[in-house]
Order: C-alpha cells, then structure tokens, then sequence
C-alpha cells in the first residue's frame, strides 16, 4: 500500500465523501447517493472569514463526521445548511434545490447551544415546535407520544423545563429535532450531557434513519465518538477543510506507517531516525511512526536480525483523535475553545 | 413572503405564553381591584362611624341649640354628603387634606345633644362638673355657648375625647358656624332667606366649544383624558417589557437557534408582536369593559346620574382611533424592545437599555397634560404628530378635543412610517443578534447589521 494517496494535506485536496474503493461508487455530479451538496462556500463577518471555499457532498444512508476544533467553522456552515444564514459565495443544495427556508421543514437541527423555555410544560414546547415545522396538530400528538414513550419520558408530559433534568431535556430537545421526521438530521454534539444509557439509546436511533437511508450530519468534537459512529469524515480547521473521506480510507492512509511495538533490546534501532521518525510512548506499548520509504516489514527484520526480543509488532491503524491532533496541529489547537460564532 | 401557518402557530404560542401566565391573570384583576380599593376602602374605613357622638351643650345665649340641632338633622347632614361626594368628584387638583375631608364629609355622623340646665351656676362649677362627665364617659364632649353671641370675643368652648376625630370635629364645627352666623344674621334683623339669595355664587357656566361650535362639558373630559394616557401608558411599558423578556428568553436559552431553523427570523418577530399585543388588547378589552360596567352600574344609582353627565361622551369613531393609536404606539415599542432583546445578553442588561424607550413615554405620558390645557396649541399639535410621543398623546387630545382630521391623518401617516423603520431596523438587528452569544453587541456593531443585511 502504497503512502500518501489519499492524505489530503491541504485543503485543495479535496476527496468526495465516497469509499474511494471502486471508482464506479464515486458519487456522479448528482450522484443518486447525495443529499446535500455543499459547493465552493464562503461566509465572511466582517473582516473575519468563518468558512473559505469549503466543498464537500453528504449522503444518504451514511453518517457523516463533520469535525473540527471549536472555531473552526463548523456552526457557521451548519446554519448555513440548515438555514439560518445564507452563504456570502457558493451553494448549498438539497437533492438538488438551493436550500431555504422552505426545506427547513424537511431538516432536524440539534443546535450544540440547547434550550428550552424554561416555564412552559415539555408538552407545549413540543407541540410549538412540532407546528413550527408545519406538523399536523393530531400526527404531532401521535408523534410526541411515541417519542415521549420512546424516551421514557411520558409522565414528564406535562411538567415544565425546571422540573427536568439535564438529560432530560436533552432528550425532550432531541425528539423537538425529530418530530417533523426530518429527511436530514443534523446533530451538533448531541451526546453531551447524555449518561451512557442515553448515549448508547441515542445511538440506536441515529442507526435507525441510517438505515431508513436519511441524511445524518454530526457535528462534534470528540473524536472516539466520531470514530464509533461515523462512516464519512470531513475535518476542517480555520474556515478550510482539512481531511475528507470514508472513515476507512482516511485511517488507511495514515495507518500504513504506524506500529504498535512491544519488545526489550530494541532502543538502538527504534531511536534510528532513518527507520522510525516518531516514538509515541503509551501504557504498556510504543507507537512507532516508521520513516518515509521504510516499510514494516524491513523493521521487523532488521530487529529480528539484532536479536530485538519482540513481544508484540502489529501494523495499526492511527485513531482518528491522532489523525486529528497531526493535522490540526497539536494539541493546543484542539483544546483551543472559543465562544461566539463557530 | 409570510407563511400563514407558520405565523400563525408563532402568533398563538406567543399570546398563549403571556396570558396563560399568572402574572397576566393578576394583572388583569390587579388594575380593577386596585382602582376599587382606592375608592372603596376610604368610604368604607370612614363609614365605620360607631357610636354617635353624645355632646352635652350648655347654652346661655338660648337661641343657638335649636338651630345646631337643626343643622344637625339626618336631612341635612345626607344633603351636606351628597355636596361633598360631588365635590370630590369634579376637583381632582385637590389636596389629600381636601380630599380626605370630602370623603369623610360624605359620611352622615351622628350626634345626640343634650342640653344641660345652667340657670344659677358659675362657668367654673358647670366646667367641673362636665368635665367630670366627659373624663367618665358619661358623655364625649361638652359645648360652652356664651350668653353674648354677638360679640367678637365670644368664645365657644368645646372639649371632647374624641379630639382626634376631625370627621365629626368638623362636621360638629360646620354645623355650629352655620348655627351662630344664621342667628347673628337674625339678631340683626336679616333675614336667612335674603342672606341666602344675596350670598349665593355666581351660576358659572363653563362648557368647552368643540370643533364644530357645539357645546360640550369639560367637568369630566380632564380624568377621562388623563384616564386614557396613563391606560395606554402603563399597557404600553408591560407590553413592551413582556416581548423584550420573550426575547431576552429565546436568546438567552438558545432557542433562538432551534426557532431560525424553523421560521424566517421577521416571522418570529412579527408573531411574536401580534401574539403579545393580541394579548394586551386583552387585557385592555377586559379593563375597558369592567370600567364600563362599573360605570353602567354607578348610572344606575341615583345619586351618581348627575356625576355620570360629566363623563364625556365617547364615539365609536373615537374609540377605532384609541385602538388604532394604541396598536401604533404598540408596535413601535414592542419594536424597540424586541431590538434592545436581540442585543443584549441577559434581562438585567435588557432592563438597563429599556430605560430610554421608557423615558420617552413617560416624556409623552407628561406631555398629555400640556395637551388636556391645551388641546389646540401649537405645542399640543407637535406632540401628537411627533412619532413615539403621539400613540399617547393623541388619544388623550382626541378626547379632550376632537382635532381636525388632517392631524389626526398625518399623525397616523407619520407614525405609519417609524413603525416601518423601526421594524426594519430591528428585523436586521434581530436576526443576527439573536444568534450571537457571550456578550452584549456594541453600536457599532448593530449598525453594522444594520447597514449590511
């Protein structure tokens, strides 16, 4: 396998959220797979830009990974998707259509900044939410009580906000996201707050309108998670996109370089830059970043042969947090939190 | 460009926010209730009038307590209280001191006078002995009338227990005057009845001419006026302040977010204004009618009709302007507060930027008393033409003076137009604000939405 084909280093290199497989799956210019489209688009405030030419396509039936450092961007473009604001250059369409405020019905937005009103019963609020997105009074009922049944909620029917709890509301906020049965679900953060039960819960419905081949976007900025549910990625950082691809593809491109490494004896060969550039040191293993040009089978050798006793030499791949860290820069970059427009 | 249903369901879910909630409840009962205790709970605390008071009258001069029994009398006592009550009605600039004692006058209070034997005793022994009485209980008071009325230093001695109770001091005191004048007129050889007729106050006729010449009665048009300004005033400042705490709610909890993906931003504040000030209308409504009722059923009491004939005559036609002013004014405020919402990032905040918008409408509250003096000068004519003055100013000068109807048109023109700026200063201003968090957005700032969206 050969390095660096797919690692998509800048941002110009842009890879189509497809396998990258088989080149008959790549997605055509309408591609029947892709839902969303997002072309070539700007947003500026002021003299900030907030999102630069970013293009990447979503489709259905898959859970897209939409990542990145908070600041990077990330609720910018989702409002502009869902929106709330229009792109200052490029397009964003729909199956096709330019989106507006008339498919805002057909999309489920889970803001990460949540809310509800704070003195109105859990039943009123769904019940204006559910209108908002042009429900039927009496299918929103059915849909509110299946979903309050759902979530284990239905005696909370008709207490207020104050008397739920944190988790509580996050579910109430999460079936206010669903009830209009949305063709797109974008969720930002939605595990936040969530206890495991609810994480593991919430991730069974995601599944769900997976395999009622919706479109999910997540939006998040916990790796392991992402790595969990998510079959295509797009990592931006500083308004550009970053990595883009199939979950698959973009840790095969990493991962053909890494080693996880246990031994004795082995310190004058792994400290050889010309063999290993990199040596991160973890619990009870090494993870050994072989040089370029140096292939794992020539290491393994070349310890065999200077009587490394090796207890354990696997050829893995990079998680996606790493992947993250070494393109974004570090972990500062990461841990960087910024308020105000995403 | 306004999805009907859509702003529909906005339209009732803000007014069933506000008129669901207590607060709005005990608004609506607060007002009525307060206007009642205000007129009620006096009449009803002076009318507990307990005990008549027992005086026992010494009188030398022998003329003077047939006649203060006579003044006296029941009869004339609910003559006096009717005076008084109508009195109390048409002078509004008067002192609380004055107020207080023509509520109080309006209270019958009884008196039992006993005349007291003096024939034969010195001042001195007579004053032992009363005094005694009075220290006792036996009796309240003790009225000394000396035997040479006609004198200036005549002196009328008067000591009571209940030297506190200026109600019945006064009435007491009155009664005496009026007894001691009438004989004094008589030992002079004049007669009441020509006293009467001489002393009687000019019949003056003061009635303001309306626009087309008829006459009409400015007796009431004065509480009317300041009635209907201070109504919309306060409606005004509880409404405006109700959209910027929805506002400051929606952003503060991060609905907002949830909100812009389901509705056009000006669809939210336009529902958000209609549902609230279908809500004030309410409330408004439900004041109105209980004022009416209350009015209705005054009509009915007797006692009440003449007072009733003050109040001036309200037409239809005058009360679609009312409506039409109080639905300017309404929007023009709840405008500005739903931008000072967008703006800011907590309630507190909000409070302390609702302070100019606030200051403008006590400055037009106050303007309405230059125009109830007034109606027709030039002053009166800026005020209720100026945009934010004349949704309270005009209705006030409407009842006070019909203005022409060009004024009343370029009025409504002009306003017209700052709701329309307003409105779209502020539905700029809303739709970015409300999705920006963290800090309180600078001028600058806003008039950079301003310009740019």
């Amino acid at each position: 396998m050969g390095d660096g084909i797919a690692r998509a280093s800048t941002a110009d290199f842009a890879i189509c959220a497809g396998d990258g497989q088989n080149e008959a799956t790549m997605p055509e210019e309408n591609g029947p797979d892709v839902s969303l489209r997002v072309s070539n688009v700007t947003k500026r405030f002021g003299d900030f830009t907030a999102v630069e030419d970013l293009s990447f396509e979503v489709r259905r039936g898959r859970v897209f990974g939409f990542l990145g450092p908070n600041g990077a961007g990330k609720t910018t473009t989702i409002r502009m998707i869902v929106g709330i604001t229009a792109p200052d250059e490029g397009t964003i369409t729909l199956d096709g259509k330019y989106v507006s405020h008339e498919l805002q019905s057909r999309i489920g937005y889970l803001p990460e900044e949540r809310g509800l009103y704070k003195k109105m019963r859990v039943l009123d609020q769904l019940r204006y939410f559910a209108a908002l997105k042009d429900v039927p009074r009496i299918e929103a009922e059915k849909r509110i009580d299946h979903w309050l049944g759902r979530m284990q909620l239905a005696e909370w029917k008709n207490k207020k906000t104050t008397d739920l709890s944190k988790g509580m509301q996050q579910k109430i906020q999460f079936i206010a996201t669903v009830l209009h049965d949305p063709d797109v679900l974008i969720l930002d953060e939605p595990f936040s707050g969530l206890d495991p039960i609810n994480v593991e819960f919430l991730m069974d419905v995601i599944d769900e309108y997976r395999s009622a081949e919706k479109t999910i976007i997540f939006s998040t900025h916990l790796m392991s998670t992402a790595e969990k549910l998510c079959h295509d990625i797009l990592l931006i950082n500083k308004a550009r996109k970053v990595v883009a691809g199939s979950l698959r593809e973009i840790k095969e491109s990493y991962g053909s370089n890494l080693i996880a490494f246990r031994g004795v004896n082995a310190d004058g060969l792994i400290n050889d830059t010309s063999l290993v550039s990199r040596i991160v040191t973890h619990a009870d293993e090494l993870e050994l970043h072989l040089a370029p040009g140096v292939d794992a089978q020539t290491l393994l050798k070349r310890m065999v042969d200077s009587g490394v006793l090796v207890s354990k030499f696997e050829r893995t791949e990079p998680s996606l947090n790493d992947i993250f860290i070494e393109q974004i820069g570090g972990p500062g970059a990461v841990l960087e939190s910024k308020g105000g427009l995403g | 460009m306004i999805r009907t249903t859509k702003f529909l369901a906005i339209v009732k879910h803000e007014y069933k926010k506000v008129v669901l909630k207590w607060s709005f409840l005990i608004g609506t009962l607060m007002l009525p209730l307060l206007a009642g205790v205000f007129t009620v709970i006096p009449l009803i605390i002076f009318s507990l009038k307990g005990e008549p008071t027992r005086i026992t009258v010494v009188d030398r001069s022998g003329r003077i307590l047939p006649r203060l029994q006579r003044n006296l009398s029941p009869d004339r006592l609910i003559e006096k209280a009717k005076t008084a009550a109508r009195d109390a009605m048409m002078e509004i600039d008067a002192t609380q001191e004055e107020r207080m004692r023509n509520q109080a006058a309006q209270f019958m209070q009884g008196f039992v006078l006993t005349e007291y034997d003096a024939s034969g005793r010195s001042d001195e022994e007579i004053r032992q002995e009363l005094l005694g009485k009075v220290v006792s209980g036996a009796v309240d008071a003790y009225l000394l009338i000396p035997a040479n009325i006609g004198t200036p230093d005549a002196r009328f001695e008067f000591r009571s227990r209940k030297g506190g109770d200026f109600i019945s001091n006064d009435t007491f005191k009155d009664a005496l005057n009026d007894a001691v004048r009438s004989q004094r007129l008589a030992d002079a050889n004049i007669s009441e009845e020509q006293v009467a007729v001489l002393s009687r106050p000019v019949n003056f006729d003061a009635k303001g001419i309306d626009e087309t010449g008829a006459e009409k009665d400015t007796g009431g048009v004065f509480i009317a006026s300041f009635a209907i300004g201070l109504l919309i005033y306060i409606t005004l400042t509880i409404y405006g302040q109700a959209i910027l705490g929805a506002v400051v709610e929606e952003k503060e909890t991060r609905i907002a977010e949830i909100l812009f993906s389901s509705a056009r931003p000006f669809e939210l504040m336009g529902g958000k204004l209609v549902g609230v000030g279908l809500a004030g209308l309410t409330q408004l409504g439900i004041w109105v009618s209980t004022a009416s009722l209350l009015l209705g059923f005054l009509a009915l009491q007797a006692d009440f009709g003449p007072l009733l004939d003050t109040v001036p005559t309200i037409t239809p036609l005058m009360i679609v302007y009312f409506l039409v002013f109080f639905l300017i004014g309404f929007f023009v405020y709840a405008s500005i507060f739903a931008l000072i919402g967008s703006m800011v990032t907590s309630m507190q905040e909000g409070g302390q930027f609702a302070f100019p918008p606030i200051m403008i409408m006590l400055g037009a509250f106050y303007f309405c008393f230059a125009v109830i003096r007034d109606p027709n000068s030039t002053l009166s004519f800026w005020v209720t033409i100026a945009p934010f003055l004349a949704p309270i100013t005009m209705p006030v000068r409407i009842l006070a003076e019909m203005p022409p109807f060009w004024q009343i048109a370029l009025s409504i023109f002009v306003n017209v137009i700052a709701i329309a700026g307003v409105v779209w200063v502020t539905a700029r201003v809303y739709k970015v604000g409300m999705l920006m968090y963290g800090k309180r957005a600078t001028i600058p700032e806003v008039w950079k939405w301003i310009r740019h969206s």
